[in-house]
């Protein structure tokens, strides 16, 4: 992308103007506006800059849960447990932060207070970080089974505690309050907050640091990487401790949003996040990719679902929808990249 | 310069392939006559992989013809040109290490009745031919327990049993130890009396002169020469149209050894390894040479820490144990064995590999200096000549040798006192394996140590100041390099003979 002046006298001419991760990002970002002037043409009261917000910050769950991802995917990595650690941490921060001596169960908790309840429910959300971390590193499952498992762990516990319904009662009123923040008198919540901090840290440690090079090379290469000398071991552990912690979060700031722990919260996310992050460009196999990217390829899926559901279409086709944008966008994607490298 | 072939069974015209900003392959007209050797040399991005993706289909000329036979070809795809009756082996293996080796040879050729297989005249056919080529490989024997020379064979013998008549073979010696060669070249010679013409390419030139009938030269993706090898004078004369000058290998005694210890193994064991131990002085360049097997890339990786090995190495009066990254610490780097898998990132460019064995230098306070590696990549091109149009190209586009460098380029941007060069110029053309012998010449003589573990005599021969010997995971012998080294009784000794057995 940014190549400086004092370049080779030899290697100037011919130079690449942009590398492949730039060109994809782009291409993700003209597809999502492309699509949304499309969607404007067809829909009416699309064409909108508080439509165009919301399509960001209504996702910002998914959208979140994505960095985390995306950077474990760079790192030739899955992580299918985000959605279970939304759940669970979610419950926890419920449970601990009920008061003791309830009606019945459901409404009876630790009563913590709730600064505790939320670090304690953080710390059980990367507690499954660390077992995905143990078990991809320490005995060299494939991280696909390792984090199938712990996916169904995050939501049986979440199950096991909420009884299979929620709990909702017995809060004390701090409990609402982060989940519903508006911050400079506008709607501008508190959680949209949270990921566009994320978003800008993310980007900054992908471009711009040791750690996030060190992520590209894991992914490009695990058996060079450790030749080089690159502990690849404890990175993948620091990938999954920060992306169990992000989920945490995200299910702490549902529950709060909310006001209850309900084990079904955050269903299908983790595959959301995958989507999202595969029609970002990020490669499945490792080794590339950008957040930007992802990024853009959740605003993508967002204007897919939401300009279907302002259509005449029943909110019923948004499955069929979705697929049919992650096929294009994945064949354009490999067609691009494949025409400008041959 | 073309000969007039009676007896053409592939024939080029005017080819050429460009890419955006490279013509890899520049109007190459040709002739390969039936039933003969034919080999192709060149350095490496002188067109030869371009010339025979061409040939196999994997991608289409942007001008000019082929024939076959004397009609017209034109192959879409790999599939088209098996048709046509032209099969490949390529550097990577194509059998299933789960099958036998008869299922292998009727791979794709199965027949079946209602999804099940039934019996054919197949199978005798494909052991006929196998048998024919090479009767010691048992048919019924699982893949995966025979060596890689083995395995190639199984392919050649696929290929001729599926009645293909031109065989393309691309380095496929890279892999084999001396002995195994020998069994290469011997169904390759029997593929010629049956009448299968071999296209063979390689960079080991004496290979060219065993085998070969006629060679076709390449440099820079013009053709330079096609002559039959008797009429060609040697490997000086091939050499030179290679590369438009002659180089030679002489090693002359090396002055700047000081006696200086660096690295003292003693007693190294592990699977392979059997108490082995040596030491290496500073600005040394030591060679490890024995077969494929022997132990060499064990004891690399043993020193590099890659590998567990009992034993103890002191370097520089420490004690160096545990990982690759400590070892990187103490001052040592690896150029690992297999440059594409273990040595580079190949969906990275050239600036992004070079930096990664020394992040101290490249990170501020964990920011990354993107500055640093810039010059780093710009630096390392010029000096050691990597050929590229930019430092952002992807190393996987670029060739063998040209990758190599990038490889060394990785070791020496870690500032490492101590290279562990692992076949440093296996695949690579004679151009750069000068310019790689050249560098580790001048690393020496700024007062690094250099070991190089080598499968090639001549290499060792040519660089190395004391070589040690390697039989079955021992170190057998060691030789102080000069002009009255014994090259028979080195090679007795690493093919199991005891030193000094030879008159």
């Amino acid at each position: 992308m940014t190549v400086s002046a004092n370049i080779g006298r030899t290697l100037s001419d011919d130079r690449r103007q942009m590398s492949d991760e730039a060109f994809i990002t782009l291409l993700v970002a003209s597809v999502a506006v492309g699509l949304f002037l499309f969607a404007s043409l067809l829909v009416p009261n699309f064409f909108q800059l508080l439509n165009m917000l919301n399509l960001v910050t209504n996702n910002w769950a998914v959208i979140s849960l994505g960095i985390g991802v995306s950077f474990l995917l760079v790192s030739g990595n899955f992580d299918l447990s985000v959605g279970g650690i939304v759940a669970l941490s979610g419950v926890l921060s419920v449970w601990f932060a009920q008061a003791t001596g309830g009606a019945n169960a459901l409404s009876t908790g630790w009563g913590m207070p709730y600064w505790l309840a939320i670090s304690c429910a953080l710390g059980g959300a990367m507690a499954i970080g660390a077992l995905n971390a143990l078990f991809v590193v320490r005995f060299r499952i494939p991280s696909i089974i390792v984090t199938l498992g712990t996916m169904m762990l995050a939501r049986g516990i979440a199950q096991v505690v909420t009884h299979g319904s929620q709990r909702n009662t017995n809060l004390p009123d701090e409990f609402g309050v982060l989940g519903n923040l508006t911050l400079f008198d506008t709607s501008v919540k508190l959680p949209v907050i949270f990921m566009a901090v994320l978003l800008l840290i993310a980007v900054f440690i992908e471009r711009k640091t040791v750690f996030g090079r060190l992520t590209y090379w894991i992914g490009a290469n695990p058996i060079a990487a450790s030749l080089s000398g690159i502990d690849k071991e404890r990175h993948v552990t620091y990938l999954y401790l920060f992306s169990s912690a992000i989920a945490g979060i995200v299910g702490i700031l549902l529950a709060s949003e909310f006001k209850s722990g309900y084990s079904n919260r955050g269903t299908l996310m983790e595959f959301d996040a995958l989507v999202i992050a595969l029609l970002g460009g990020v490669a499945i196999a490792g080794g590339f990719g950008s957040v930007v990217g992802m990024f853009f390829g959740a605003v993508i899926l967002a204007i897919v679902t939401s300009a279907a559901t302002g259509m005449v279409l029943s909110p019923d086709w948004q499955y069929i929808l979705k697929a049919i944008a992650v096929f294009l966008a994945i064949v354009t994607q490999t067609w691009a990249l494949a025409r400008r490298n041959r | 310069m073309t000969d007039q072939n009676p007896n053409p069974v592939l024939s080029v015209q005017e080819l050429t392939k460009d890419y955006p900003g490279v013509r890899a392959v520049d109007n190459v007209s040709f002739t390969i006559q039936s039933g003969h050797v034919h080999c192709l040399v060149g350095e490496n991005g002188a067109g030869k992989s371009t010339l025979v993706k061409m040939l196999t289909g994997a991608l289409r000329p942007t001008s000019g013809s082929m024939s076959v036979n004397g009609s017209a070809y034109q192959p879409d795809n790999p599939q088209d040109a098996r048709d046509g009756g032209i099969a490949t082996l390529f550097q990577e293996l194509h059998v299933v290490d789960e099958l036998t080796v008869l299922e292998n040879l009727t791979l794709g050729m199965e027949r079946s009745r209602f999804g099940f297989l039934i019996k054919t005249d197949l199978d005798d056919r494909v052991v006929q031919t196998l048998a024919a080529i090479e009767p010691s490989i048992d048919p019924a024997a699982r893949v995966s327990t025979l060596s890689v020379a083995q395995k190639q064979i199984i392919e050649i013998a696929r290929a001729a049993s599926s009645g293909a008549n031109v065989i393309i073979m691309d380095e496929p010696t890279a892999a084999l130890s001396e002995r195994e060669v020998e069994r290469l070249f011997a169904v390759i010679r029997r593929l010629r009396e049956s009448n299968v013409t071999v296209v063979y390419i390689s960079h080991k030139l004496d290979e060219i002169f065993q085998l070969g009938d006629a060679v076709t030269v390449l440099r820079d993706g013009k053709h330079i020469a096609t002559k039959n090898l008797c009429d060609v004078e040697g490997r000086p004369e091939l050499i030179e149209m290679m590369i438009g000058r002659s180089v030679f290998q002489d090693y002359t005694a090396r002055t700047k050894i000081s006696d200086q210890k660096v690295l003292q193994a003693e007693g190294l064991t592990n699977r392979v390894l059997r108490d082995v131990s040596f030491h290496i002085n500073k600005g040394e360049i030591v060679g490890f040479y024995g077969l494929v097997g022997a132990g060499k890339t064990e004891i690399a990786r043993a020193l590099f820490g890659a590998d567990k090995a009992e034993g103890t190495i002191q370097f520089k009066g420490r004690q160096v144990t545990g990982s690759p990254k400590q070892a990187i610490a103490a001052g040592i780097a690896l150029v690992p064995e297999e440059r594409r898998t273990q040595g580079l990132f190949t969906s990275l460019s050239i600036r992004e590999n070079i930096p990664v064995m020394n992040l101290r230098r490249l990170s501020n306070n964990g920011v990354f200096r993107a500055d640093v590696e810039q010059d780093a990549a710009v630096d390392y091109v010029n000096r050691l000549n990597i050929a590229t149009e930019s430092i952002d190209k992807h190393t996987e586009k670029l060739s063998g040798g040209n990758q190599q460098k990038v490889v060394l380029a990785k070791c020496l941007f870690a500032d490492a006192d101590l290279l562990l060069l692992d076949e440093p110029t296996r695949g690579v053309d004679v151009g750069a394996k000068t310019e790689i012998y050249d560098i580790i010449r001048n690393l020496a003589d700024a007062g690094n140590s250099v070991a190089v573990f080598s499968s090639e005599l001549e290499e060792v021969l040519g660089i190395c100041d004391r070589i040690f010997l390697l039989y079955d995971g021992r170190l057998e012998a060691e030789v102080v390099n000069g002009t009255d080294v014994d090259a028979s009784n080195i090679l007795n000794v690493v093919t199991g003979g005891h030193v000094g057995d030879v008159q």
